[in-house]
């Protein structure tokens, strides 16, 4: 019995070591990957592993990123600024990884963006929205290829402009998120519509991120004037908030909701009938506002691995495994410096559309889409019907209004 | 009320049809507010349907923050432990109460048989983890359920995934009613009701049975309940099994009130321990006050004062623990 036991061992550990020197004999490329993996965000990063994970597997049978297999590694930022940043020490000097990705916290992305500096490792956001990152706090390794709140709040004013309401309020979170949305909100959609009014602060609802009760709120909002409410709320919160705005009768017609990050599939596959039809939704990618062959071939490969279809943040981890591979192609090499200039100006077909990543503020100019829920018997979630396309270049404020000085 | 003493609060309430035309106006707390120069940011148009459901959303988030209060406060106030992990068997309860109902498809044999399950898991939790800490320093038992807590977060996360889940009221609880010119859910109101139905009950077991009155014995004096033939150690685990009860009750409850997510048990666990601070360690009409207390400022407080309405469960903490250290209903057990 012992004899056979140690025979196996033997073989096994043969079988292992042939294996690893199989890998050993090229050094992999290493991704860094930093999301929220525990806590009400959770789904998000859940989504976004499976989007990077899609694209390293296409990659490495397609041969990896220069002949060189990637490995990725996942970090829980836990949402908390300081935790993304020890994370991502860690990733770049433990782990040594070539480039970090991810974020999806403006908290974490501000805190974590002027670090990158520090650590000479490139960073490409692809979920946090804070104009801070590619505005004033903007520095030579900080990148993002997702949307941002500037880009997505023009396009709720834009919706918001066709909309009966007059009055807006805002429920958001009380976090700079929330209060920078709303204040972009305020100052779009006053330029295109002068007559909009808007509640002052001590009227709108700000709820902490760990609110499971949103009654007060959403009786506060009820109880206002306001007939058009933007909610800036997302993961657990929006879905606790829509679920109990719905049982208290607050889709009722009476008021235009415009939802900002509302057409996540993360949300709208907790949600499913429970996401009231005829509402405005927003998002950085929505699976079938295209027919391009890439996106078809994204959802179709996406679809049959996780039985979900891809959110934004699934996307956004997809968009920026290719865009580094595509970069390092343009380099031939995964040097840190030479990736972030091939990084700057690249302009690559994603599934979301075409995007270029601009040289001075480092902010992807994407498409984005806003759309109204609707009921398809055919799908398992809310689509979107119809859906408002919005190209890149009418929504990326110039770079001279960003704030963001690059020192080279 | 708490808040009349930071700022005068003047609530115009224009008296709906059926009463009356005109306006009401009512005084907080004193100050020079007359009915139309009721002007700054504490000014606002409060009707009376709006008072009636900033009531009732305060209130049944209070009988939600009771019913955790209570387990916690008397399994700190026989066994003198501060359970950390008393949020996530809140939690746990919830997604117990979640796969029962997907098998059963009946939210009922959820709400019956989750919290037993988690109750009999809270029995392994004392007999083999607690147990063996108790003649120690009481920071040892405070890590241990802060390592039972991350234990079970985690494992709720491996087992049921990090979505959130949307559990549906039964359906004799489904419907809304309606009050004044606005809907209310039904599930809500039966919260309110609850509640107090479940204290009331607590509070009889406790008084009138015996195995109550053996309890309060443990916790007014352990040492002499164990010289007079209490079993102790048996009463521990009860006690500890029944905590839990409680959290898991809670949790079950909350499932259709908000949605079943990973981290459901985070922000009532920090506000149960100012409940059961307020409310006085280990008492148990003081768990029931302090929640009630506590729903409404977080319900008046988002509509009266958002600015500072996050602040203020810890003001009046910090005024409770500086004028009565034991809380409103200490001593009292």
């Amino acid at each position: 019995m012992m004899k056979k036991g140690i025979v196996i061992c033997c073989v096994l550990l043969f079988g292992l070591m042939m294996a690893g020197s199989g890998i050993a004999s090229e050094k992999p490329v290493k991704i860094g990957f930093v999301y929220i993996m525990s806590g009400p965000f959770a789904t998000y990063g859940q989504f976004a592993k499976q989007g990077a994970e899609l694209a390293i597997d296409e990659l490495n049978k397609a041969g990896g990123i220069n002949g060189r297999k990637i490995e990725a590694m996942f970090e829980d930022s836990t949402g908390k600024p300081d935790v993304g940043i020890r994370v991502i020490r860690k990733l770049v000097y433990e782990n040594e990884v070539d480039i970090v990705m991810g974020i999806d916290s403006s908290g974490v992305a501000s805190a974590v963006a002027p670090v990158m500096n520090e650590l000479k490792t490139p960073l490409i956001i692809t979920h946090a929205a804070t104009p801070d990152v590619t505005g004033d706090k903007c520095n030579r390794y900080t990148f993002r290829i997702s949307l941002n709140e500037n880009q997505n709040m023009a396009m709720a004013a834009a919706v918001a402009t066709e909309l009966k309401a007059k009055t807006w309020t805002t429920a958001g979170p009380d976090y700079s998120f929330g209060y920078q949305s709303w204040e972009y909100f305020q100052k779009y959609l006053s330029k295109k519509k002068p007559d909009a009014q808007f509640l002052p602060t001590s009227e709108v609802a700000f709820s902490p991120s760990a609110t499971t009760d949103f009654s007060s709120f959403i009786s506060k909002v009820m109880n206002s004037k306001a007939d058009g409410v933007l909610i800036s709320l997302w993961g657990g919160n929006l879905i606790d908030f829509v679920r109990q705005a719905g049982d208290m009768g607050f889709f009722d017609g009476k008021r235009e909701v415009l939802l900002t990050l509302g057409a996540a599939t993360e949300v709208l596959y907790a949600l499913k009938e429970k996401m009231p039809e005829g509402l405005w939704v927003g998002t950085r990618y929505w699976f079938q506002a295209n027919d391009t062959p890439i996106n078809k071939a994204f959802v179709d490969a996406y679809f049959k691995r996780y039985a979900v279809y891809p959110s934004y943040n699934a996307h956004g981890a997809y968009a920026a495994v290719k865009a580094y591979a595509a970069a390092a192609g343009k380099a031939n090499s995964v040097d840190k410096e030479k990736v972030i200039d091939a990084l700057e100006g690249l302009s690559l077909e994603l599934p979301v559309g075409k995007i270029t990543i601009r040289a001075e503020d480092h902010q992807a100019v994407t498409d984005g889409v806003w759309g109204k829920t609707a009921s398809d018997p055919g799908m398992p979630i809310r689509i979107l019907k119809p859906i408002k396309f919005f190209p890149g270049k009418d929504i990326t404020p110039p770079v001279d209004e960003t704030g963001c000085h690059m020192k080279k | 009320m708490a808040w009349g003493g930071f700022q005068t609060t003047c609530i115009k309430i224009p008296l709906n049809p059926p009463f009356s035309k005109g306006e009401a106006v009512v005084f907080i707390s004193g100050g020079n507010c007359r009915t139309h120069d009721c002007s700054g940011v504490f000014d606002r148009n409060f009707s009376v349907d709006a008072f009636l459901i900033n009531l009732l959303n305060g209130l049944s988030w209070g009988m939600l923050l009771f019913l955790i209060s209570m387990g916690l406060t008397t399994v700190f106030g026989v066994m003198g432990v501060l359970n950390f992990a008393h949020g996530s068997l809140f939690m746990l309860g919830a997604y117990v109460c979640l796969q029962l109902m997907r098998w059963s498809g009946s939210f009922w044999i959820g709400l019956l048989l989750g919290p037993p399950v988690v109750a009999a898991l809270s029995v392994f939790i004392e007999r083999f983890l607690l147990r063996p800490l108790y003649g120690r320093d009481t920071g040892f038992q405070l890590l241990l359920t802060f390592g039972i807590m991350l234990f079970l977060d985690d494992g709720v996360r491996i087992i049921w995934g990090p979505a959130y889940h949307v559990v549906n009221p039964p359906v004799m609880l489904a419907g809304v009613v309606h009050i004044f010119s606005q809907t209310y859910p039904v599930y809500r109101i039966f919260l309110v009701i609850l509640g107090p139905l479940v204290g009331i009950a607590l509070w009889a077991f406790f008084t009138f049975t015996r195995w109550g009155k053996i309890l309060r014995a443990a916790a007014m004096d352990r040492q002499m309940a164990e010289i007079i033939g209490v079993r102790v150690p048996m009463l521990f685990t009860a006690v500890f099994a029944f905590g839990a009860w409680l959290a898991a009750l809670g949790g079950a409850l909350a499932a259709p009130h908000q949605s079943v997510g990973p981290a459901m048990g985070e922000r009532i666990i920090i506000e149960s321990f100012i409940v059961v601070v307020i409310g006085g360690m280990g008492s148990f009409p003081g768990a029931f006050i302090g929640a009630i207390i506590l729903g409404l400022l977080n319900s008046f407080g988002t509509t009266l004062m958002p600015n500072i309405q996050m602040a203020l469960p810890y003001i009046l903490l910090t005024v409770i623990l500086l004028t009565r250290p034991k809380g409103l209903f200490g001593g009292e057990t």
